[in-house]
C-alpha cells in the first residue's frame, strides 16, 4: 500500500448546505499534490477532515493508513503530519526561537530548531517577538512550524498567499526541497503557477466534487486541447484568403486548429507565396488556468467528470 | 521524481515521555504569561491594591460581630485572596481560552501531537502557581495592616491547591460554552460579580437564607474554607473543600464534554 491519502465518497454537510457532496482522490507516498478549486468548491472542508478537525458524513478517507475521523489514533496522525493552514496563530509574545522550539518539545522525534529555522529562511530572526513580524515572516514561521515534526506527510493550505515573488520563490524551493526528501504534500492554491510548479499532480474541485485529476499538463484535456495561433491580418487581405478556417477581430487573425503543424505549414506557405509576413505569429495552447477555469465554471454538471488520467 | 516511501513510519519514534512533555508545556504556558505585562498586572496588581485600600478604609479594626467575631481585615484577607485566584483562575484563563480559540491558537496547538490532557494540566499548574503568588502578596499586605501570617502552610497549600485546580476546571467549562471570545469578559464578569456579593466577598452577609444558597455555589465554601486556615490557624476544612471540589470536578465534565479547539461557530 503505497498510498499517503486515500479519499472515495467522502460526504459533508453543513445544515442544508452540501459541502463535500462525493470527493474521491488518492495520494501516493512521495508526491506533491495540488487541490484547486474555487472558494466554496470544499477544499478547506476536505483539508479539515483530512486532517481530523472535522468529521466527515460519511465515504471513506485514510490518512498515512490511519482513519483521520478515529479520535484514538489522533495523537499518531498529527505526530506524523505537518499542518500549515490559514486560520492557525501563534503566541504573539515568544520570541521565533522560542515558538519553534516549544513545538519542538511536542514531537518525538522533530528536526532541530536551528534547522528549521534555516530552511525557512528566519535566520536571524530567532530572537525577535513574534508579534513584531512581518506577515511574510509569520508565514515563514507558520510553514517552521508545520515542519518542525519532521513530517510524511505535509498539508499546505495556501502557503504563499501573502508573499512577494521572491519569497514565493523561496517557499517553493522549500517545498521542492522537502518532496525530494521523500515528504508527501497535499497543497491548496489559487495560484495556478504555483500548481503547475509543485506538482506532480493536480486534482480540481468544484461545488463538492471532483472534476479532474490529472498532470498539471493534461489536467481539463489541456494536452490534447485545440491550439490557437494568431498573427495580424496582412494588409489588404481577408479572411477569406486565408488558407485555413479563422476568425478575424481587431486586425489579428486567430486560427483554432487540433494539427498546429499542419495549419502553421499552410499559413507559412500562403505567405511565402504572397509575399507577405504573418506579423506577431504566436501559437498558443491553452494554460492551465484556461483548462481550471473551464472545469470549475461548468462544475455544477457534476454528473460527467472530464477525468483525464495520467 | 522522488523515491516512494512506505507508509509505515521510516524513522524510530520513542515511546512518549509524558513527565517530559509535561514540564515542557508548564515552562512555556508559564513563559507565555510573564511575557505578556497585561496578564500579569492585571492578575498580581489588582487584588493587592484592593486589599492595601481596605486595609486604608478600615484600617486593622477591631473584632466586630457585624465580620463574625473577626477584625476587618481579618476578614478581607481571606476573601480578597480568594477573589485574586477566582479573578486569575476563572476569569482570566475563560477570557485566555476563548481569545486563544478565535485567533487559531488553539488550533495551532491542536495541529501538534500535545495531548490535550498535557495542555490543560499546564493551564491548572499555572492556575496553582498564580493563586499561590497572589495570596502570598494579599497575607504579606494583611501583615502590614496587623493580620498575623497563618501558621498552618500545609492546610493553606491543600485549600490552595484544590480550590485552584477547581476554579480552573470551571475556567475551562466557561470557555467551552461562551462561543464568541468578544462576549466572554463580559459573560465571565456577569456570573461572577453577583456570587462574589452573596458570597460575602465585598462584605458580610447576614440573610439566613441567601447563606444557605451560596452555600452549594462555590465561591462562599471556598470562602468559608480559606478563612480557616488563613486567619485562624486551622487545619483543611475538608467540608467546604469538597463543595469546591465538586463544583470542579462538574467543570471538568463540561470542559471536557464541549470543549472545541477551532475557531467558528461550526
Amino acid at each position: 500500500m503505497a498510498y499517503a491519502i486515500e479519499v472515495a465518497g467522502l460526504r459533508k454537510s453543513y445544515g442544508s448546505v452540501q459541502a463535500v457532496r462525493n470527493v474521491g482522490f488518492t495520494v501516493r507516498s512521495g508526491e506533491v499534490v495540488a487541490l484547486l478549486g474555487p472558494n466554496g468548491a470544499g477544499k478547506t472542508t476536505t483539508l479539515e477532515i483530512l486532517e481530523g478537525f472535522r468529521d466527515r458524513d460519511g465515504g471513506f478517507a485514510e490518512v498515512l493508513g490511519l482513519d483521520p475521523g478515529d479520535r484514538s489514533s489522533g495523537r499518531e496522525l498529527r505526530e506524523r503530519t505537518g499542518l500549515v493552514l490559514q486560520d492557525l496563530a501563534v503566541e504573539p509574545y515568544l520570541t521565533v526561537r522560542e515558538t519553534i522550539a516549544r513545538a519542538a518539545g511536542y514531537y518525538l522525534a522533530p528536526r532541530t530548531t536551528a534547522e528549521v529555522i534555516d530552511l525557512v529562511g528566519l535566520d536571524g530572526q530567532e530572537r525577535r517577538k513574534v508579534r513584531a513580524l512581518s506577515g511574510g515572516q509569520k508565514r515563514r514561521l507558520d510553514l517552521a512550524l508545520g515542519l518542525i515534526g519532521d513530517p510524511e506527510l505535509l498539508f499546505l493550505d495556501e502557503p504563499t498567499t501573502g508573499f512577494d515573488p521572491a519569497a514565493r520563490r523561496d517557499a517553493w524551493q522549500v517545498i521542492r526541497h522537502l518532496s525530494n526528501e521523500g515528504a508527501t504534500i497535499l497543497l491548496t492554491t489559487h495560484n495556478l503557477e504555483e500548481a503547475q510548479a509543485l506538482a506532480d499532480r493536480v486534482v480540481v474541485l468544484s461545488s463538492g466534487t471532483v472534476v479532474a485529476d490529472g498532470t498539471p499538463d493534461a489536467v481539463g484535456g489541456r494536452d490534447a486541447a485545440r491550439a490557437s495561433i494568431s498573427f495580424a491580418l496582412p494588409d489588404g487581405y481577408g479572411p477569406q484568403d486565408l488558407p485555413v478556417p479563422a476568425r478575424v477581430g481587431d486586425g489579428t487573425v486567430v486560427v483554432e486548429t487540433s494539427n498546429a503543424t499542419r495549419a502553421l505549414l499552410e499559413l507559412t506557405q500562403w505567405a511565402d507565396r504572397n509575399g507577405v509576413v504573418l506579423a506577431a505569429l504566436t501559437v498558443d495552447r491553452p494554460s492551465l488556468e484556461d483548462a481550471y477555469l473551464n472545469l470549475t465554471s461548468q462544475g455544477t454538471q457534476a454528473g460527467a467528470p472530464g477525468r483525464t488520467t495520467r | 521524481m522522488m523515491t516512494a516511501v512506505t507508509a509505515s513510519p521510516a524513522r524510530p519514534r520513542r515511546r512518549p515521555r509524558s513527565f517530559g512533555l509535561l514540564v515542557h508545556q508548564i515552562r512555556y504556558e508559564q513563559l507565555l504569561f510573564w511575557r505578556n505585562p497585561q496578564s500579569a498586572i492585571f492578575t498580581f496588581v489588582f487584588p493587592v491594591v484592593f486589599i492595601t485600600v481596605i486595609g486604608a478604609l478600615l484600617g486593622g479594626g477591631n473584632r466586630s460581630s457585624y465580620f463574625g467575631g473577626l477584625s476587618a481585615l481579618q476578614y478581607y484577607v481571606p476573601t480578597i485572596a480568594g477573589l485574586s485566584v477566582l479573578g486569575s483562575c476563572y476569569g482570566q484563563l475563560t477570557v485566555a481560552l476563548a481569545l486563544r480559540r478565535q485567533y487559531g491558537i488553539l488550533k495551532r496547538v491542536r495541529a501538534t501531537p500535545l495531548p490535550a490532557w498535557a495542555y490543560f494540566a499546564g493551564l491548572l499548574a499555572h492556575c496553582v502557581l498564580v493563586s499561590f503568588i497572589d495570596v502570598a502578596l494579599i497575607g504579606a499586605v494583611g501583615r502590614l495592616y496587623g493580620v498575623p501570617l497563618p501558621s498552618n502552610w500545609f492546610a493553606v497549600a491543600v485549600t490552595l491547591l484544590v480550590a485552584a485546580a477547581c476554579f480552573g476546571g470551571i475556567g475551562v467549562a466557561a470557555a467551552s460554552v461562551i462561543r464568541n471570545a468578544d462576549a466572554a469578559p463580559a459573560v465571565a464578569q456577569l456570573v461572577l460579580f453577583p456570587l462574589l456579593f452573596i458570597s460575602g466577598t465585598y462584605m458580610p452577609i447576614h440573610s439566613q437564607m441567601l447563606n444557605r444558597v451560596a452555600g452549594w455555589l462555590p465561591v462562599r465554601p471556598f470562602n468559608e474554607a480559606l478563612m480557616g486556615p488563613l486567619v485562624l490557624h486551622a487545619g483543611p476544612d475538608w467540608k467546604h473543600l469538597a463543595v469546591v471540589a465538586a463544583w470542579g470536578c462538574a467543570g471538568m465534565v463540561v470542559g471536557g464534554w464541549r470543549f472545541r479547539w477551532t475557531p467558528g461557530t461550526e
